[in-house]
């Protein structure tokens, strides 16, 4: 049985439970504020930056081009002059400093294809990915080298010399016939009379992810 | 960590089970607390009875305050929360129908099928009406689908159309709530008491 | 007592859900490192502001040089008073002290590795994490005949004009021979964005 004491405390019951409501209310008022975290952990951001698994050799991406893999997008994180001055083909443009705009986020928050970021260098896309790879934007890749790396490679392979081993000749031969495809001309090339030929290109459509939460809600009391 | 389904903690494919036992759950509570009488529903109009108002301004108060925690502590990603989209004449227009509906009937959609299930005729025949009307709705959807579809004002929540922080405004709506109860208990103490 | 019965449950209820509260905040850990900026704010500091540094800056007495590559490479040779933190170790204990060390004595930390690339990574996590006093030198670093040779370079600098490249190498194939093939450059197809409407939802009380 209840004593008496405790009913008459009991009677305030409605009252102590505004108390705790107002109280608890106060407290996330006077809370201490900071900046909401973000996106993934830095230690795992760290791991995940500092690894090479991102990246792509010029010769795989050469490679996957000429095969016509539809599997990927190249993004072309430089500037717009130098987009348009030589880019890969097929290439979109989004300047780095436009990486995060809503219309950015289309090609690169998806998980339907590929992303291969690249730039001159490897320098501004590794920033992208950083960024990108902190809001846990899936399947982005970077191009080892960028374009200097794809001209040194592809573009303009270095002949090897006659002391380097079979494999180097077989690379060779396979990036010169990639820079063929890429437009390069070579001498004994027209004896043969070939028109390069040029890809028709299909444009890719990209969905974004449907977000699971717009499921359908039936609700109320 | 949350929400639950959305990170993958629960795999996707429970979400319909766990639906179901919500449900169960909810209906069981609105029954147990007396919610398939429509006497009792109806008296929050006719100031007899609050505990509807009490009831549903708590369980606000409740998740609203508990979200906030639990979003602070990191424990919950609000952002992920799925936000109900605005369509505001749409609202307004089905909000008064409804809150007719209610006062007429003495029961809201949901409470009417608790009433359904222990077998009270008046919860029947407005179930039916529903039913009618819901037909009514699809078969006039041309005529409706400007005002159900227009206006749209995004998922916007009170905090973002008002503009105040989002920790002041809970802290305000516990003191409007609170307020609310002591004067619901108030008039309800000069209403004339009624037995049902 | 009926009434009474009902309070019990009410009490226990919300004894309940103060429990719940307070475990909830006693089991709650801060992360260690969180960060300071959110990628926006990063994003447009890192494309507006210049955080390279040349060779002949370094020398600066408010500069800290930080060498992040691993310990091996930097017993091998290294720049004058730089202090040696592996990339992936910048966020240990100890090193996040250093870090912060530097930060309150007010002191500009270099970072620097053998090429500017490999300090994209420390640099961009340490940003985000608030260490506004971030350079990154725009140095090489190579070694001949174990001599550490360190060398300025232009970070993304092109190399070359590959269209001249190829427009050349067009040319000097029609030399030797008529037939001219015509080379297109595959064109560049900008994918229209499309907007998905958003289904109406069903819902309501």
């Amino acid at each position: 049985m209840v004593n008496r004491k405790t009913a008459k405390f009991l009677s305030f019951r409605y009252t102590i439970l505004a108390i705790i409501f107002v109280v608890l209310a106060g407290g996330l008022v006077l809370l201490p504020k900071y900046e909401k975290h973000e996106g993934i952990n830095p230690e795992e951001l760290l791991s995940n930056s500092v690894s090479p698994e991102r990246y792509i050799s010029t010769d795989a991406l050469a490679n996957k081009i000429i095969s016509q893999d539809p599997s990927f997008i190249l993004i072309d994180v430089r500037g717009e002059d130098e987009f348009s001055k030589y880019s890969l083909p097929n290439a979109i443009n989004i300047p780095l400093k436009n990486l995060l705009d809503e219309d950015s986020l289309m090609y690169l928050n998806q998980n339907q294809y590929d992303v291969v970021l690249f730039s001159n260098d490897n320098f501004y896309a590794d920033q992208a990915w950083i960024l990108g790879n902190r809001l846990s934007f899936q399947n982005l890749k970077v191009l080892k080298g960028g374009i200097n790396n794809w001209y040194k490679t592809i573009i303009n392979p270095p002949i090897p010399t006659e002391t380097m081993p079979a494999q180097e000749f077989d690379l060779y031969t396979f990036r010169k016939s990639a820079s063929m495809f890429f437009g390069v001309v070579y001498p004994e090339q027209i004896k043969e009379v070939k028109k390069p030929v040029v890809k028709k290109v299909i444009p890719k459509k990209v969905i974004p992810i449907k977000k699971k939460k717009k499921m359908p809600v039936e609700g109320g009391c | 960590m949350g929400p639950l389904i959305p990170n993958g903690v629960i795999p996707y494919e429970w979400n319909n089970i766990i639906a179901i036992l919500i449900g169960i759950f909810f209906g069981f509570i609105l029954e147990a607390s007396g919610f398939s009488s429509s006497r009792k529903l109806a008296g929050v109009f006719y100031g007899y009875d609050f505990a509807v108002l009490k009831v549903f301004f708590t369980a606000a108060l409740v998740a609203l305050i508990g979200i906030l925690y639990m979003d602070y502590l990191g424990y919950l990603n609000m952002e992920q929360l799925y936000i109900h989209p605005t369509y505001l004449w749409g609202a307004i227009i089905g909000g008064v129908v409804m809150g007719v509906g209610f006062v007429a009937a003495g029961f809201c959609p949901g409470t009417s099928l608790c009433a359904v299930a222990i077998g009270k005729i008046d919860a029947i025949v407005y179930v039916i009406g529903i039913m009618a009307g819901i037909f009514i709705f699809s078969e006039l959807y041309t005529l409706f689908e400007p005002i159900y579809n227009g206006y749209f004002e995004g998922n916007i929540t009170l905090m973002d159309s008002l503009g105040v922080n989002r920790y002041w405004f809970a802290f305000i709506f516990t003191i409007i709530a609170i307020v609310a109860f002591a004067a619901s208990d108030m008039i309800r103490k000069r209403v004339k008491k009624i037995f049902y | 007592m009926k009434e009474l019965e009902k309070t019990k449950r009410i009490s226990i209820a919300s004894v309940l859900f103060i429990l719940i509260v307070l475990i909830g905040l006693l089991t709650y850990k801060r992360p260690p490192h969180m960060y300071a900026i959110n990628s926006k704010t990063t994003l447009e500091n890192i494309t507006t502001d210049n955080f390279l540094i040349s060779l002949e800056d370094i020398e600066n007495k408010e500069y800290v040089l930080i060498d992040t590559r691993n310990e091996f490479e930097f017993q091998k040779g290294h720049l004058n008073n730089a202090v040696n933190i592996y990339a992936p170790e910048i966020l240990n204990e100890e090193n996040t002290s250093i870090f912060n060390k530097f930060q309150e004595e007010n002191k500009t930390m270099v970072l620097y590795s053998t090429n500017p690339n490999e300090i994209v990574a420390p640099f961009m996590v340490l940003y985000q994490l608030g260490f506004k006093n971030l350079k990154m030198a725009a140095i090489n670093n190579s070694y001949n005949q174990n001599k550490l040779i360190t060398e300025n370079i232009d970070v993304e600098k092109s190399e070359a004009d590959i269209n001249a490249f190829i427009n050349e190498s067009i040319k000097k194939a029609a030399k030797q021979s008529k037939p001219k093939p015509i080379v297109k450059a595959p064109p560049k197809k900008v994918i229209p964005i499309k907007k998905k409407k958003k289904m109406p939802v069903e819902g309501g009380c």
